[in-house]
This record gives C-alpha cells, sequence and structure tokens, in this order.
C-alpha cells in the first residue's frame, strides 16, 4: 500500500474536505505527524491528541486517534491532566501560535519547566488565522496583519529559545516547505522522554500571504525554504549572517533532564511506602542544563528592524 | 422532613481526630468517594484542600498537580476526567472566574467534575478571609450561553464532607461538572466530626467505585454516549456544539437536541438532585429558607424564637442549582413570608422569589461587611414581620 494510504488509517476519510483554505500548509504538518504515527507503530487507543482552538488546531477534527478539541490556549493544561492520568499514553499536542503563545503562553512555558513527557507541536503562520489575519506574537514587527493595518510595532518570540529557556529537553524547528525533515523532528519528539517542541513554519496564504510578501502559496514556500538553514551550517555563521534565516533541526536536546511524570510516580512510591512522616529528601542541586547544539540565533525576521536590535549571541555553543 | 441521600464510609476517619477542619472534611469527603486526581492553584480560603491532597492523594496512588494558574488547573482536571480519573480542583472566587471558560467546555463534553468554590468577599481581590456568598450566581451562569448547573452548599463540617460524596456522585451519574459552594467560615471552621451524624447518612451501596475509567451503570438518560479516551472508540472530544458521535454539527435541529438534552439532564432530575431539609415544618407565618452559613444562623434562629414563644419554619436548603421549585413552592403556599438571609445582595432571593411570588412575600436580607448573619439579627427582622411574642 501506498503512504498515502497508509496514513488514512488514522484519518477520518468521512469528515473530509478539510475546512483549510487551499494552499494551507496545516495539511501538510498533519500528515508528517500521521507518518510519524505510523512509523512509530503507535497504538491507536493509547495516543492522545490534543488541540487548541485555531485552523491548525482543527486538525484533530480530522485525526482517527483519541482526539481532543479543547479550548483556546489551553491544550497544553488538558494534555498534562491526561497524560498524569494516563502515564501510558503517548500525548500530542497540535496547537498554533496564537494558541500556543499568547494565550497559551502560560502554560506553553510550564509544560517546558515541568519537562513532562508530551510532544507540542506548534504551527507558526504568524498569524491568527482562523479569526482573519490579526497579530500574533510570532509575526515579525513590520509585517501587516488585519490588528496592524500600518504594520506590527511587536518584536516576536522565538519559540524555540523560549520553549529552551523554559526547560524542554528536545526542542527542534522543521518547515512545511521540507517536510520529510520536519517528518523525522516531529518522529524524534515523539520517541524523547520530556517536554519534546517542535516548531513548524508553515505558510497562511489566506490571512497572512495577502497582506505580506511574497504573495501566493508557492512563494511562501520557496521563501521560507530559501531562508531555511540547517542547525549545523547556522553554527558557523555570524548573527548577521543569521539574520531572516530559518534555522532547522534539533535545537537542543537533553536525554538526562528528569521528567514530571516520573518523578511524580517516585513520589508516589515514596508516600506509599510510608515516606510522609520521613524527614524531606535532602535538597539536591539542579543539575547544569546541557549546553546548547548551535550558536542561538533570532527569529525569522524578514523586515528585520527590531528583531536585531538584542540579537546578540548567547555563550555557550558546541 | 429531610430529603437526604448518600452513602458514607466512616471507616476511614481516624476518631481521635474527629475534631476537623471544613476543608479537610471535604478533602476526606473527596478521597473517600474515590476522586483520584486533583489540579489547582492556592487561594485562600481553600488551600488546605488542596493541600490535604497533595499529602493524601499519593499515598493511594492518585494524581496531584498544582498548576500555574486556575485556568490550567481545571484543563487538568478535564484532561484527567477525560481519561477516565475522577477529578476535582478547589478555589475561590476570583479562581472560580478564571476557570468559568473551560466550565462550560466541562458541561459540553459531559465530563463529570468537582469544584469546591470556598467563597470569599469579592468582587476582585476582596476581602480574603472574609466569609460571603457572592458566587451564588456566578456557579449558576459564569459560564456563556445556555448550559445546566449543578451547586450544592455547605453549611458545616459534617455537610463538607457528605456533600461532597453527594457532589462526586452526582458528577458521575449525570456526567457534568458540580459545584460545591462553601463560606469561608465553613471552610476555615473546625467542629466535631461525629460518627453519629454521618451514620445518619449512611446510604444505598456501591456507588463508588474506584476504578479509573468508571463511568456510572445508571447513567441519566439524558446523557450522551460517554467517550472516555483510551477506551476502543478513540473517541473525538470537541467544545463545538456535536451529535452523539462527538463530531461537530451545524444542523439545526441536531445542534437544539444536543442543547436540550444537556439542558433537561439536570432540569429533569431535579427530584434527585433537591437536597433539603425542613425544620418546625408548618409552623408559624414565616419561613426562613437559607443555606451555607445563613443555615446555622437560621436553625439557631428558630430555636431561639421558640424559648421566646415564637414559632418559625425553616428550609435550609443544600441544593441551590437545579432550583428546588416544588418545595419553595410547597412552603410558600402556607407561609406569609418567606425570609432570605445571605451573605450577599439577596442573589438568591432573586431565584426564590421567582418561584414563590405568587404565594408569598419573599424578603431578602443581605450582608455584605464581611461578618456573619446572627441569628439574632434573624430573629429581629422575623419579629419585625411577624409582631413579637405571637401565641405558639
Ligand atoms: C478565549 C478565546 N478567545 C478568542 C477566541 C477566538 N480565536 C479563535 S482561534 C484564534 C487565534 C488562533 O490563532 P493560531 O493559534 O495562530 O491558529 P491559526 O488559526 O493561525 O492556525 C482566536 C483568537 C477563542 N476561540 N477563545
Ligand atoms: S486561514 Fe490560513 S491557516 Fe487558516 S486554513 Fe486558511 S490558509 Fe490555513
Ligand atoms: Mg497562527
Amino acid at each position: 500500500m501506498s503512504e498515502v494510504l497508509d496514513i488514512e488509517q488514522f484519518l477520518h476519510t468521512e469528515r473530509l474536505p478539510h475546512i483549510w483554505c487551499p494552499g494551507c500548509g496545516n495539511g501538510i504538518v498533519t500528515g508528517a505527524f500521521l507518518r510519524a504515527v505510523l512509523d512509530l507503530g503507535l497504538v491507536r487507543e493509547k495516543t492522545v491528541v490534543v488541540g487548541g482552538i485555531g485552523c491548525s488546531s482543527r486538525a484533530v477534527g480530522y485525526i482517527d486517534l483519541g482526539t481532543v478539541h479543547s479550548i483556546h490556549g489551553r491544550a497544553l493544561a488538558f494534555a498534562t491532566g491526561i497524560k498524569m492520568a494516563r502515564p501510558d499514553f503517548t500525548v500530542v499536542v497540535l496547537t498554533g501560535d496564537g494558541d500556543g503563545a499568547a494565550i497559551g503562553g502560560n502554560h506553553f512555558i510550564h509544560a517546558c519547566r515541568r519537562n513532562i513527557d508530551i510532544t507540542c507541536i506548534l504551527f507558526n503562520n504568524q498569524t491568527y488565522g482562523m479569526t482573519g489575519g490579526q497579530v500574533s506574537p510570532t509575526m515579525d514587527p513590520g509585517d501587516r496583519g488585519t490588528t496592524a493595518p500600518y504594520g506590527s510595532i511587536e518584536p516576536s518570540f522565538d519559540l524555540c529559545r523560549l520553549a529552551e529557556a523554559a526547560g524542554a529537553s528536545f526542542v527542534a524547528r522543521g518547515i512545511a516547505a521540507n517536510i520529510r525533515p520536519l517528518e523525522r523532528l516531529i518522529k524524534q519528539g515523539i520517541q524523547h522522554k520530556g517536554f519534546s517542541f517542535i516548531e513548524a513554519v508553515v505558510p497562511c496564504p489566506t490571512e497572512y500571504g495577502k497582506r505580506n510578501p511574497p504573495a501566493g502559496v508557492i512563494a511562501m514556500l520557496d521563501d521560507t525554504k530559501a531562508r531555511s538553514i540547517s542547525v549545523t551550517a547556522a553554527a558557523k555563521m555570524t548573527p548577521d549572517e543569521l539574520r531572516d534565516k530559518i534555522v532547522t533541526g534539533i535545537l537542543y536536546e537533553d536525554d538526562e533532564a528528569p521528567e514530571f511524570q516520573s518523578a511524580y510516580a517516585a513520589i508516589v512510591e515514596r508516600a506509599q511506602a510510608g515516606a510522609a512522616e520521613a524527614p524531606a529528601r535532602p535538597k539536591q542541586p539542579a543539575a547544569p542544563r546541557k549546553p546548547r547544539k548551535t550558536a542561538p540565533e533570532r527569529p525569522p525576521a524578514r523586515n528585520g528592524e527590531a528583531a536585531d536590535a538584542s540579537g546578540l549571541p548567547l555563550e555557550g555553543g558546541e | 422532613m429531610e430529603r437526604w441521600h448518600t452513602h458514607v464510609l466512616r471507616e476511614k476517619i481516624d476518631p481521635s481526630s474527629m475534631l476537623i477542619q471544613g476543608n479537610r472534611a471535604c478533602a476526606l469527603g473527596a478521597l473517600d468517594a474515590g476522586v483520584r486526581f486533583f489540579a489547582g492553584y492556592p487561594i485562600t480560603p481553600s488551600s488546605e484542600i488542596m493541600e490535604a491532597m497533595a499529602v493524601e492523594l499519593p499515598k493511594v496512588g492518585g494524581v496531584f498537580l498544582q498548576m500555574e494558574d486556575e485556568i490550567a488547573s481545571i484543563c487538568a482536571c478535564i484532561g484527567g476526567s477525560l481519561a477516565g480519573q475522577l477529578a476535582m480542583t478547589a478555589t475561590s472566587g476570583p479562581g472560580f472566574s478564571l476557570m468559568q471558560e473551560a466550565i462550560g467546555y466541562a458541561i459540553m463534553v459531559e465530563a463529570p467534575l468537582l469544584i469546591v468554590d470556598v467563597m470569599r468577599a469579592g468582587p476582585s481581590t476582596g476581602r480574603p478571609t472574609a466569609p460571603s456568598q457572592g458566587d451564588v450566581m456566578q456557579a449558576r451562569w459564569g459560564t456563556h450561553g445556555d448550559h445546566p448547573a449543578v451547586v450544592l452548599a455547605a453549611s458545616n463540617v459534617a455537610d463538607m464532607y457528605r456533600l461532597t460524596m453527594a457532589a462526586v456522585r452526582f458528577a458521575q451519574r449525570f456526567r457534568t461538572p458540580v459545584t460545591l459552594l462553601a463560606d469561608e467560615v465553613v471552610g476555615h471552621m473546625r467542629e466535631s466530626f461525629a460518627p453519629e451524624l454521618i451514620d445518619r447518612y449512611r446510604l444505598t451501596s456501591g456507588d463508588f467505585d474506584f476504578s479509573p475509567s468508571y463511568i456510572h451503570p445508571e447513567l441519566v438518560r439524558e446523557v450522551h454516549p460517554p467517550h472516555v479516551l483510551g477506551s476502543e472508540a478513540h473517541p473525538h472530544v470537541t467544545g463545538l456544539i456535536h451529535d452523539e458521535t462527538g463530531f461537530p454539527t451545524n444542523d439545526p435541529q441536531k445542534s437544539e437536541k444536543f442543547l436540550r438534552e444537556l439542558y433537561d439532564k439536570v432540569g429533569n432530575h431535579r427530584d434527585e438532585l433537591c437536597l433539603y431539609d425542613v425544620k418546625n415544618e408548618g409552623k408559624g407565618r414565616v419561613c426562613i429558607v437559607a443555606y451555607g452559613s445563613c443555615a446555622r444562623s437560621a436553625r439557631a434562629a428558630w430555636k431561639l424564637a421558640e424559648k421566646e414563644g415564637l414559632q418559625v419554619e425553616v428550609l435550609h436548603l443544600y441544593t441551590l442549582f437545579p432550583l428546588p421549585v416544588e418545595i419553595i413552592q410547597k412552603v410558600a403556599r402556607r407561609v406569609e413570608f418567606m425570609l432570605i438571609p445571605e451573605l450577599n445582595l439577596g442573589q438568591y432571593a432573586r431565584e426564590v422569589r421567582k418561584m414563590a411570588e405568587n404565594w408569598t412575600t419573599v424578603i431578602s436580607m443581605g450582608k455584605i461587611d464581611g461578618t456573619l448573619i446572627t441569628p439574632r439579627e434573624i430573629l429581629d427582622r422575623v419579629t419585625e414581620l411577624v409582631g413579637k411574642y405571637e401565641s405558639v
């Protein structure tokens, strides 16, 4: 059977056609995720996908696994409850830049900090697609949105840097325009024990593309492809050279970082052994974070003015 | 006449610690009822519930989570509930406000859940350690859209235990979030927790099942097929209006059917859901209708009145919503006045008035200075209404 037909077993084909616009990148990322599910041989009953609200989050409505279409911004909080209730589940969150980084920003940093074994795939289209193209926290300064008709004046988040700083133990970025590497990153993210964050840069030709160059989905895909650069190549470049670039690959990985659910299981064990009365465990110094894989980079700033002002490299590249 | 049913399990209560705090009694009731999942965020005057759960849940292999805020707390609970755990959170007014959107989601996806709101004086930060009953209407209508609500109110420590259990049972049987309201003083006070008292409420057996993914064998008929993650059905769960498959629908007929069933599963079962106690039944021209701490004062006022040669009836409500229409109207038919003392500006009095005004005069007695309504204050108001030293 061809691969396309194979992933159909994880799709509610009866619910198609989907709601996404022609040229939308959401289907590409969803497909990449499903191929990862297929390749990893995940058990359907034990795989739960949680979405928030947004075009991207709507992917859960087509996926034939356990799926929860939650509320705006809170997918990670739902997922945390699910994972803790059923540690045997593989829990994946599909979210958008608005859902995951604006309204859900607090849950995002705390899920990273706990390093709970959840994989979060964030569809970054740099706008609020579903509600009509408003400013998002990943929109580049100068970009136009319906709520920034004169151009956005807000600096944007580099979500990978945010995730890493907050404590995620697997951080990666891929682009919809380069589908196989993205698929591999998703697979690695799911396999990783701990909080895995994968930013997928996707085109929204309708709401972002119609207000910001380059217009048209092919041009948008070509543009991200031209600007994307692997993490190893980026390590050899200066911040100046990295401006406007989209650094892809695994940006941070730490297999030893303590995972939340397992840590909790150890607490249960202690409590059940009657340890509640025993003196608390002596405080252990926090293990030093693993250094970054590469020289850090600033976000893919295209219209650039505000982005480079603080784009100083951090110490500690490998 | 008391309408009450729940079950009890006294065994777990250590007789040596019988003097316990309301919030602790709530935690014990939850554990005894099978709650094995708690997610919360600290807030006065409810934090002791959370702290008790932090100690006890790991011992029974349950999940305890301190989340980053109340929104995350209730969302984690819904996640736990969808994955088959009996989940609970506890908070107070400001946190309860934050939870409202997600409470609507839980109602919509029919996720059983227990929410305890130990009320403090509001609005806003208000007076965190002052008792209040200001969240009554928030508990009913806090989330948007037409939705059902099951809201109970505790008036003492024993209530904190047994109503918590009743709330869990209702949540399971009706597959909906249930809110238990307590005012600060009920959560914080310590009372002796008499075994006889619990014995009185021993109920039918076998209603509490402690296994994850437990689905009540006698779901109310309007409940839609439960979607439990991890089941063979690998369900889809959404806050969009959906049909029995769980998938969204825009069909007007299906939408209406779904929403009406959701509403009716509570409204049609008032008989089961409405718990109350009538004291001094059928005596006197005035009935004091009260809940929470005010119900204690009302009961004391009745005794005080008796000593002073006056008869007064007391209707103590344990269930505020669904509205106990039948009992309110029954009492309304026989009294001249219904007096509603409450620690707000008449939130529940308005509800009572709607139900009773055809037959009686409903008088609101609200207080918002952060102090309790005393039995004497109630009695003074009663005598004002009927004249002092009326013959027995
Ligand atoms: C509490 C709440 N506020 C606002 C909305 C409206 N809303 C729906 S989707 C959305 C933005 C989604 O943006 P993003 O996560 O980037 O998803 P995209 O559509 O771009 O994939 C907003 C603001 C909502 N549903 N709920
Ligand atoms: S609005 Fe944008 S993100 Fe939403 S479906 Fe259309 S192209 Fe995709
Ligand atoms: Mg977006």
